[in-house]
């Protein structure tokens, strides 16, 4: 019986072949997409899963809020762990890491500076699952001066010979790193992925006890028995004992008094939520994290798209009820049980579906590099062979077979076998009801996404045109020009001459992508009550006109200023801070010059029109600037021509034999890369519409043929009492266009609330224009309407006299 | 007696109106019978012969199979009953499109779960019989008419039933084919097999052992 089930099956799908395909392509392009989707997910909730202590690790991480700023760093004070470890036997271990960047590093005749490096306590192999393929992990990185690398890194540099005990160069830190471990390259699913790990033995400022200064990324491992909870309660009582003092020491004020206006505390954050759940500075992350609203996004869509498939089945399945009620009654007379027909369609359903997966696995196969592109991901197609994955996916086949493929099976075999003999066909009138309530729901989705498409255009290309407060475009910077040492300036004077220049800055502040930064904490006079964190720009006097900055009020620091003139130019945002005005020029400024409560004053000589030195997710913060020298070259280019220019200062910088090759980078690009996930989350999205509207068409296309056949004999008696071919076109697609339109109904307010709270991120955004809807409406509307319009233009131009002669 | 059928009325409402499609049939078959039920478009042919089938319910009345009371049997035993006893032939053949000759007369006998020995060797029988051998593997498109009614007959018979409902089996078919079923008919019946058909055909008619007539759902 089973055979001939199968057999039937197999030849109805053949039969049906317009039908069958729709069904297969869009049940394989859901399957696919789901797939795709559901490796996306599993990798963004795999990280950091790889340590064995993965539960029991915690990052200590700094909340608070001080003189109405609110602050969230991933970074803690130094002396946090240990204090930790020895006052709570609950903290088994506690490490440090301190992220170093890129320094530049040299063996012999190979100097890299692609690398990134942290100093790392001696127990953090203790703590951190990292496998060592050379070298001992207890003891690699006891000893000052001592570094850990990835076998990538190892190979770069010494090639097949053994790493241990060779000595790495770090030149600009005039340091000597002894390799004492060969770890694997990290796992791509981890917060961290540095190249090099030294020993933070003798580090300097590694183990002073102080405060009020934060810099390291601090890891307890705690007791598995242990609540973490607990241990968080009573952290408060470890920043008033510790905290608190020095509090009082930098700032005046004792602790409680400090505490009445201000907030500062620690957090224990799982290491498994750090990649999903982080919030903090971005200076404070050691990478850009992922984000749950992106993991339930994705998420959402992958169920969105395999429901509209799957309906798209039921829809085309009921709607080809009409031709098989023959089948249905001829059985139903000979004997067969309505069981026995739910099972041969069930049949019918999993022959499809299995199908439909082989495809979907063919089509990730391919597109999975595709996505891994966009994406920036690095997902492996091997992940699905492995048999756990495996399990689930063939238990999803039969939850998705059983979910497209039960309501038609119920549908047919409930015919009453007595309409065959009566030679009747079904009046599927019946089910059209909840066809349209289904079409509705594909299109609700559709159009959904395409406002969401729009939405997110809209915000990138309002990032992207946004007034910054500064100039981007023909803007190249020179990081490394601190390599030219006291010849810096000299490059610079040479390079101002080529007529391509419209000026040259050395600073190593640069408002978008990796920068220097330099933090303080600033005060009107002597009303150190009012003290406020700021960014701090050590900028000559070529900055403001170079960057194409706008001064407010007061003036530009000037050649004639002598070193020791204490000068400062504020922003707005500063200004509005200490209640300056345009006429405030002149006021003194205090300013924080390191933790033990020194204090420099500064004359105010100008305010500066705020720029945008952070993502347009956050508001401008506090900046001063003070006229004191920094590495590093900004150049900006009057002309087209940048290639001649990038040449020019390249021969130039050859000339001064550095023994580095030049290497530059362009501030625009610097800028955009800012906004890389939203650009790739806006990419993808375009990509899941696109998907979605092709899936929910292609069951509306296999609906408009089915109504039309269904409706051939009416369209042919209608064609001979005179209708026109447009009349009966109107006829056809009107039902359908009407649903579209109702489905505008749910997707436009929806639309409207999701996108507002996606855009909720952004501290500068668009309000969504009216236009969208209209916009995303005739999109929807357009392609919905040329799905069923050239079906219903054969439909209608037919010869009535073939409808008429079957009679 | 094969079945008998008392007082069996059958109505529908139209238009706050009873219209009687069958009313108060008084009706038997012996085993063995060759009936004919004739009458004009509209009479209620076809009606009578589906509630004889079982296949459509009546309103009032009482019909007895091989002395079961049809009008007290729940809908999943009368359907036991016609899948054991009654094989059906139709005028538009209905054979299945997906099925070649050969599983189109396997197909009852799959629904009795019979083994595959048996079906293979039933089907071959009847193939024989029927002279089709050759056709076996043929999908019905590939078929006349004529063959394919043809093959609808097997099929109605593979299972042995006691009684066959024909409706206007050779409607479709030219007079030649239509002959031939007819006569494919007529020595079933002789070998023991009770038959009842409905016919527009006073030529087919005659095969028969008697004559029902039906007049607007009344027996004339």
């Amino acid at each position: 019986m089973f055979t001939n089930h199968i057999k039937i099956a197999w030849r109805t799908l053949l039969k049906y072949k317009a039908l069958f395909t729709i069904n297969i392509i869009g049940l394989a392009i859901g399957i696919a997409t789901a797939l795709i989707i559901f490796l996306f997910v599993a990798d963004e909730l795999s990280y950091d899963r790889y340590h064995k202590n993965a539960d029991h690790i915690a990052r200590v991480v700094l909340k608070g809020k001080i003189n109405g700023e609110v602050i969230k760093e991933a970074v803690t004070p130094g002396p946090v762990g240990n204090t930790l470890q020895e006052e709570f036997p609950e903290v088994l271990k506690a490490t440090r890491i301190q992220q170093q960047g890129s320094p530049q590093i040299t063996y012999q005749n190979n100097t890299f500076r692609d690398h990134t490096f942290a100093y790392v306590d001696a127990n953090f192999f203790d703590v951190f699952t990292l496998a060592f393929i050379k070298g001992d992990s207890k003891t690699a990185l006891t000893e000052p001066n001592t570094i850990v690398i990835t076998q990538e890194l190892a190979s770069k540099y010494f090639g097949n010979e053994d790493a241990l005990g060779k000595i790495l160069d770090f030149k600009e830190w005039k340091q000597q790193f002894k390799v004492t471990g060969v770890i694997n390259n990290v796992p791509d699913n981890s917060h961290f992925h540095f190249d090099a790990f030294g020993s933070m033995e003798g580090v300097a400022g590694a183990k002073e006890p102080r405060w009020i200064e934060s810099g390291y990324h601090t890891y307890v491992l705690l007791d598995p028995r242990a609540d973490p909870k607990k241990t968080e309660r009573k952290l408060p009582n470890i920043v008033k004992k510790y905290m608190g003092p020095q509090i009082q020491k930098a700032m005046g004020v004792t602790y409680e008094e400090f505490t009445k206006d201000n907030e500062v505390g620690l957090f224990l954050q799982p290491l498994t939520d750090i990649h999903l759940y982080s919030d903090f500075a971005d200076v404070s992350n050691i990478e850009p994290g992922g984000d749950i609203k992106t993991v339930y996004i994705f998420s959402a869509i992958a169920i969105f798209i395999l429901l509209i498939a799957c309906i798209n089945f039921m829809n085309l399945s009921t709607a080809a009820a009409s031709k098989r009620t023959k089948e249905v009654g001829v059985k139903k007379v000979l004997g067969s049980s309505r069981s026995e027909l739910i099972r041969q369609f069930l049949t019918e359903s999993f022959i499809a579906t299995a199908i439909a997966m082989l495809l979907a696995l063919v089509i990730v196969i391919i597109t999975l590099p595709l996505f891994n592109n966009v994406s920036g991901k690095t997902l492996q197609t091997a992940y699905i062979l492995n048999p756990e994955v495996l399990f689930y996916f063939l238990i999803s086949g039969i939850f998705i077979s059983l979910l497209a493929g039960s309501y038609p099976a119920f549908f047919l075999s409930s015919f009453k076998p007595i309409i065959v003999l009566k030679n009747k066909f079904i009046n599927t009138g019946k089910t059209k009801g909840l066809r349209s309530g289904l079409v509705v729901f594909q299109f609700i989705i559709s159009a959904g996404l395409i406002i969401a498409t729009l939405v997110v255009d809209q915000q990138m290309t309002f990032i992207m045109d946004k007034d910054i407060g500064y100039e981007k475009d023909q803007m190249l910077v020179l990081r490394d020009s601190w390599m030219l040492g006291t010849n810096e300036k000299v490059f610079k004077e040479q390079l101002s001459k080529d007529p391509r220049v419209f000026g040259v800055t050395m600073s190593g502040h640069i408002p978008a992508g990796p920068t220097n930064t330099h933090m303080s904490s600033f005060y009107l006079g002597q009303d150190s009550d009012g003290i406020r964190r700021t960014i701090v720009y050590e900028i000559d006097d070529q900055y403001i006109p170079t960057m194409g900055m706008q001064l407010v009020a007061g003036k530009n620091f000037s050649k004639d200023f002598g070193p020791e003139a204490n000068h400062i130019i504020i922003n707005e945002t500063a200004a509005g801070i200490l209640g300056f005005t345009n006429n405030s020029i002149g006021e003194t400024i205090t300013l924080m010059i390191n933790n033990e409560g020194g204090t420099r004053k500064y004359t105010l000589t100008g305010i500066i029109k705020d720029f945008h030195f952070k993502s347009l997710h956050q508001v401008i913060d506090p900046l001063v600037m003070l006229h004191t020298p920094s590495s590093g070259l900004i150049v900006r280019a009057k002309t087209g021509d940048m290639a001649g220019l990038i040449a020019n200062a390249e021969n130039l910088w050859n000339s001064f034999n550095t023994g580095e090759p030049f290497s530059y980078g362009l501030l625009d690009e610097l800028y955009n890369q800012t906004y890389l996930k939203e650009q790739k989350m806006g990419t993808i999205l375009n990509i899941f519409a696109l998907l979605t509207i092709f899936v929910a068409c292609l069951g509306l296309f296999g609906l408009i043929t089915f109504t039309a056949e269904q409706r051939f004999k009416e369209i042919g008696i209608r064609k001979v009492l005179g209708s026109t071919v447009p009349q009966i076109i109107a006829m056809l697609s009107v039902d359908f266009m009407k649903l579209v339109g109702i489905s505008f109904l749910v997707a436009f307010p929806l639309g409207f609330y999701l996108m507002n709270a996606w855009l909720e991120d952004f501290a500068y955004r668009i309000e969504i224009p009216w236009w969208i809807f209209i916009v995303a409406g005739s999109i929807t509307m357009g392609i919905a309407f040329m799905t069923i319009g050239w079906k219903s233009f054969r439909a209608a131009s037919m010869n009535p006299v073939n409808s008429l002669r079957t009679e | 007696m094969l079945l008998q059928l008392n007082n069996i009325s059958k109505w529908v409402h139209s238009g706050g109106q009873k219209v009687f499609l069958l009313k108060d049939i008084n009706f038997w078959v012996h085993e063995g019978d060759f009936i004919t039920i004739m009458g004009p478009s509209g009479s209620g042919k076809s009606t009578l012969l589906n509630v004889i089938g079982m296949l459509d319910d009546f309103n009032e009345g009482a019909y007895t199979f091989l002395e079961e009371p049809v009008h007290q049997l729940k809908e999943k035993h009368r359907a036991n009953l016609y899948k054991q006893y009654i094989g059906f032939v139709f005028q538009a053949y209905h054979l299945i499109d997906e099925l070649t000759v050969r599983e189109n007369l396997e197909m009852p006998l799959l629904y009795k779960k019979q083994s595959a020995s048996e079906r293979k060797a039933l089907v071959a029988d009847t193939l024989d019989r029927f002279n089709i051998v050759g056709k076996k593997d043929l999908f019905p498109a590939q078929l006349s008419g004529g063959q394919q009614q043809l093959v609808g007959v097997a099929r109605a018979l593979i299972a042995s039933p006691k009684l066959i409902l024909a409706d206007e089996p050779t409607g479709n078919l030219n007079s030649k084919q239509g002959e031939e079923i007819m006569e494919i008919f007529k020595e079933l019946n002789s070998q023991g097999v009770t038959i009842i058909q409905v016919t527009h055909s006073e030529k087919n008619a005659a095969y028969g052992s008697r004559i029902i007539k039906l007049l607007d759902g009344r027996i004339e």
